[in-house]
């Protein structure tokens, strides 16, 4: 059984302020239910793969500029820095 | 028994571009947030392209460090939420699915203790935050991204370290590796930086963060040490937990931040393909390797006959490498090491003397020619550099401006002399006594030609006048 | 003039000099102002669309080499990004958002000198499979307006099947492309991960999705294809595909092949309209010379939940980046400390949206990974090995694209795992990174019926034989609209 608390703790780290969402825990938890399926599969011998790719392959070490001021299309404060929220 | 391990992180800014993007890999040249492009600053619909190079330099490091290094190596997001993440996660590395990260299992020998080298891997800097204001209640925090994707490898390192000297002496052997290898520059600012983490006898590991310099660093293990063992003495429990260093007040702070917030949520980060670095890869990395530091002091003392302590400076340090093996010949690389680390050393001992030096490998072999054949006293040289330092003149110059030539004319040192005999009357009588005290006159001699006297000449002379 | 043509005798008459490029763009906008009140295909329309035709008018006069697709209109899913316009993925939080860059396959188009008509809707974020996930409203089905288009790319497969375009550009996440496809009686195709860059799409599980052509005919899909497809060094995990021609000898037929019938997609959970349209298709590839029989993947029945686990952990990740802080809204942050800020900036997310970020950040976490996301990827693992024996065997797998038709909206929307369950035949195709492609089949009652063919990796060619095949073999009602 999957704790509510546990759901409303979760969407806390992922920064989602649950205040006016309530109804959504409830939606979770059956999705949460319905993944319980997979206990039900025996994956012992299963290890997990990923596409692969040559040394060779990759990027070469070279430095191109950004042709575009990218930061001023962004948000900006004076111009060149961005500003965040006070830090606690 | 105190263990403290490290956690070290270097940027690679030999490189010429970021991990995952083009944007300049040593961004300190830079205007605020003008080193950024979409991936860097992780725009939607940007991918990361891992860079090349980046790879090889980290598996050349952890070859450095005698560590084993995977077939394929994968990468990892770790989650968190801060301003100075453009992606809210960093692109790191992790060992969950087999050995996947750079390297392991490597060791670093320290006065003959082996620290062992538990894991190195390679992921991106965030940028940095910027605290602008009076008071901590009007305070603002600005982002500067320039750094953010800056090639990082992050060396940890078992706590095989019993105190904070032991340390220092690792950090300085593997500043020195890593600048020897040419792929990083510890002595930039911020381009190499280290965590630590304490217990002793029957406590708690503890972590400390957020340490400024090398120099803190040793400053916040001891702190740490003697807070835990006051804490022991009391028989008070030393909790596992992540203190902050604070550079104001120079303690540990306990964070606030409860550890079981901390869920970073790894994962495989699948924009990128998992590298694999086959056998070719890694000979031809080790073929390309720098001679390493212990193979060139080695070297130098069996070709050179230099001194163990002064092969030992010329081959850790890679300014003073550089300049020794640009200078020397077979026949005076012996004179020019001695050169180095006897009169130039004072002048060029800090990044700073080193940016604004003016002087060349060429001017020291000049140097020495100088002295060999006579135009230059050796006493002079140091003289002679500490120009070279500053102005950049060739030693050509110098001799004919600076007056620095040798005085070996007979005629001209025997005035001096007599000079020297009018004014040191008891000096000349104890030297006709006591023939050993001879040596003050000569120094007397030398003291009035600011060195430039042929000192085998002088004493000659001063014995036949003596009679 | 025919706004239902197919972009094969579209540039045929162009070539032919029927009509020009300008004419044409001039009727796809009028049909668009004509029906997109009712359907709601487009979030936004190129300006300059009608500039970008005359251009090339200018360049087929003047004897100028003209890129191959001579101007036709194709929409692009506004989860792909194009510079100077918006890209909201349907969503509130990326309402002003503009690329300085453009996806790869948009520049591959454009330098062939396709005509982009404009951005269509989607379930925000590409979360969903009806649209009415999208912050902007749901698009509605062109067959039936009262039905869901099928979804996350709603608006590109109905706006092909409104003739509002030729073609579209959708994203298959699991199911995107081909959903949509089968629900609104169009081809639309899932490639092998890798087979096209992802460049300038934005992200949603970003491990196993890939952008697909949404087109009228098997053959414009080849076409597509042909321009769309290859390595791109802006997207490490492209793959070679030796400059395939997937147009070139489509209509080779089946003759001898070997096709599995996938046990577990069409048993239980079919209703009776696509159990018998099954039925019917597996007689018809019988006909064409195929040899077809019963194959089970025995792992399937995990896969949705596998999928979701997947998806959602991704997309919590993924996600994560809109913060507010370098780019979004007009939000001040005065006033505000970083963590309630940056979560107040976040409650712009619609709320399956906020459903997949809760449940990514459930899933992997430390407490559940073992659990949830661990075993979601050794499902993977597992459906991999059960997929790449199938394809020693068969040349091709085939299903129903979706259990059921087109439904009204509201229908489902209510239970959560009613919903995931509409994925079932789809997103084995994405867990396994092999293409799969939805061929329009039947209309029954009036809603659309489409099967899907899945293929081995990079076997698009052969897929599309078979896809065509199929096709030749349906004669199928025009949209009444």
């Amino acid at each position: 059984m999957v704790d509510e608390g546990e759901i409303i703790r979760v969407a806390k780290l992922m920064k989602i302020d649950l205040e006016d969402h309530t109804e959504h825990v409830g939606r979770v938890k059956k999705m949460l239910e319905y993944f319980d399926i997979l206990d039900q599969i025996d994956l012992s011998s299963e290890e997990i793969v990923s596409q692969e790719k040559a040394l060779a392959e990759l990027r070469k070490d070279e430095f191109v500029p950004n042709d575009k001021k990218l930061i001023e299309s962004l948000k900006n404060f004076r111009e060149h820095y961005v500003r965040a929220p006070k830090m606690n | 028994m105190t263990k403290i391990g490290l956690e070290i992180h270097c940027q690679l800014t030999k490189l010429e571009s970021k991990l995952f993007c083009s944007c300049k890999a040593n961004y300190r040249e830079f205007e605020p947030n003008h080193n950024i492009c979409p991936v860097c600053m992780g725009l939607p619909g940007s991918l990361p392209r891992l860079n090349q190079k980046a790879v090889e330099s980290a598996t050349s490091i952890a070859m450095a460090l005698s560590c084993k290094t995977p077939e394929k190596i994968a990468f990892f997001r770790k989650n968190y939420f801060y301003p100075d993440l453009p992606k809210n996660f960093q692109i790191t590395q992790l060992n969950v699915y087999g050995d996947m990260s750079i390297g392991g299992e490597g060791y670093v020998d320290v006065e003959g203790a082996k620290i062992k080298i538990r894991r190195i891997q390679l992921e991106e800097d965030p940028g940095r935050l910027i605290y602008e204001g009076e008071s901590e209640r009007t305070k603002i925090t600005l982002v500067d991204y320039n750094r953010a994707g800056t090639p990082l490898v992050e060396i940890v390192t078992d706590p095989d370290f019993e105190n904070p000297r032991q340390v220092r002496v690792f950090l300085n052997i593997l500043s020195d590796l890593l600048e020897n290898l040419g792929v990083a520059e510890p002595g930039l600012e911020g381009a190499m930086r280290a965590d630590g983490n304490v217990s002793i006898e029957g406590g708690n590991k503890v972590e400390i963060k957020n340490i400024g310099s090398f120099h803190d660093l040793e400053k916040a293990l001891h702190f740490e040490i003697t807070r835990q063992e006051s804490l022991s003495e009391r028989d008070i429990e030393i909790v596992q937990e992540t203190r902050h260093w604070d550079d104001r007040r120079k303690i540990t702070i306990s964070s606030r931040s409860k550890e079981e917030d901390q869920d970073y949520r790894y994962f495989l980060e699948n924009d990128i393909p998992w590298v694999k670095i086959d056998q070719e890869t890694i000979t031809s990395l080790q073929k390309n390797m720098p001679e390493s530091i212990s193979s060139k002091k080695e070297r130098f003392v069996e070709k050179f006959d230099i001194a163990p302590q002064v092969a030992d400076i010329l081959a850790s340090d890679k300014y003073y490498f550089d300049l020794f093996e640009n200078a020397h010949s077979d026949s005076d690389a012996k004179d020019i090491a001695n050169l180095i680390t006897t009169d130039l050393m004072g002048f060029v001992d800090t990044k700073e003397k080193r940016e604004k030096s003016k002087l060349t490998s060429q001017h020291l072999s000049d140097l020495i020619a100088a002295i060999n054949d006579k135009t230059l006293t050796r006493t002079s040289s140091k003289t002679a550099l500490q120009e070279i330092v500053k102005s950049g003149k060739s030693v050509k110059e110098l001799l004919s401006e600076m007056d620095l030539g040798q005085v070996s004319d007979s005629s001209e040192i025997e005035n001096i002399i007599m000079e020297v005999f009018e004014e040191e009357k008891q000096a000349v009588l104890d030297a006709k006594e006591n023939p050993e005290t001879v040596n003050y006159l000569v120094g007397k001699v030398m003291q009035k030609t600011k060195g430039k006297a042929d000192p085998t000449k002088t004493l000659e002379l001063i014995k036949s006048k003596l009679g | 003039m025919n706004l239902k043509t197919s972009i094969l005798d579209y540039i045929n008459d162009v070539k032919s000099g029927s009509f020009s490029v300008e004419e044409f763009t001039s009727a796809t906008i009028q049909r668009i102002k004509d029906v997109d009140g009712d359907v709601h295909a487009y979030l936004s329309l190129n300006e300059s669309a009608i500039d970008d035709a005359r251009a090339i008018d200018k360049k087929i006069s003047a004897g100028e080499k003209v890129g191959t697709c001579y101007g036709f209109p194709i929409s692009i899913k506004d989860n792909i990004c194009i510079t100077g316009s918006k890209t909201t993925c349907a969503s509130k939080i990326l309402e002003n958002f503009v690329a300085p860059y453009t996806a790869t396959v948009v520049s591959k188009l454009q330098s062939e000198d396709a005509i982009v008509t404009g951005k269509t809707n989607l379930d925000e974020f590409a979360m969903g499979l009806t649209t009415e996930f999208s912050a902007y409203g749901p698009t509605k089905n062109p067959w039936n307006l009262k039905y869901v288009p099928g979804g996350s790319s709603g608006g590109s497969a109905a706006s092909v099947a409104a003739n509002e375009c030729l073609a579209s550009l959708g994203s298959d996440t699991g199911g995107s492309v081909r959903n949509p496809a089968s629900f609104c009686s169009v081809v639309g195709l899932k490639p092998t991960y890798g087979l096209i860059s992802r460049y300038g799409l934005i992200s949603y599980a970003n491990s196993i999705e890939q952008i697909g052509p949404v087109t009228k005919t098997v053959k414009d899909c080849g076409f597509l294809l042909n321009v769309i497809a290859g390595q791109d060094s802006n997207d490490d995990t492209t793959i070679d595909n030796a400059n395939s021609d997937y147009l070139n000898d489509i209509e080779q037929g089946i003759e001898g092949k070997n096709i599995g019938i996938i046990k577990e997609m069409t048993s239980d959970g079919l209703s009776p309209e696509v159990s018998s349209a099954t039925k019917n298709a597996i007689q018809d590839f019988e006909k064409l010379g195929a040899h077809c029989e019963e194959v089970s993947l025995p792992t399937i029945p995990y896969t949705v939940a596998a999928y979701y686990t997947i998806t959602s952990t991704e997309a919590g990740s993924n996600l994560a980046r809109y913060d507010n802080i370098r780019y979004g809204y007009d939000f001040e942050s005065e006033g505000y400390e970083y963590n309630s800020y940056i979560s107040k900036s976040r409650t712009k997310f619609g709320p399956e949206v906020i459903r997949r970020i809760i449940l990514g950040g459930f899933v992997p976490s430390a407490g559940h990974a073992g659990k949830y996301f661990l075993k979601a990827l050794k499902v993977k693992s597992k459906l991999i090995s059960e997929a790449n024996s199938a394809f020693e065997k068969y040349d091709y797998l085939i299903s129903p694209t979706a259990p059921v038709q087109p439904f009204q909206f509201g229908e489902k929307i209510d239970d959560p795992v009613t919903l995931m369950l509409l994925d079932y035949n789809t997103v084995t195709a994405n867990l396994t990174g092999k293409p799969a492609i939805s061929v329009p089949y039947r209309v029954t009652d009036g809603l659309p019926i489409g099967m899907q063919i899945i293929g081995d990796g990079k076997s698009e060619k052969s897929l599309l034989q078979a896809a065509y095949a199929l096709e030749s073999k349906t004669d199928l009602p025009e949209v009444p609209l």
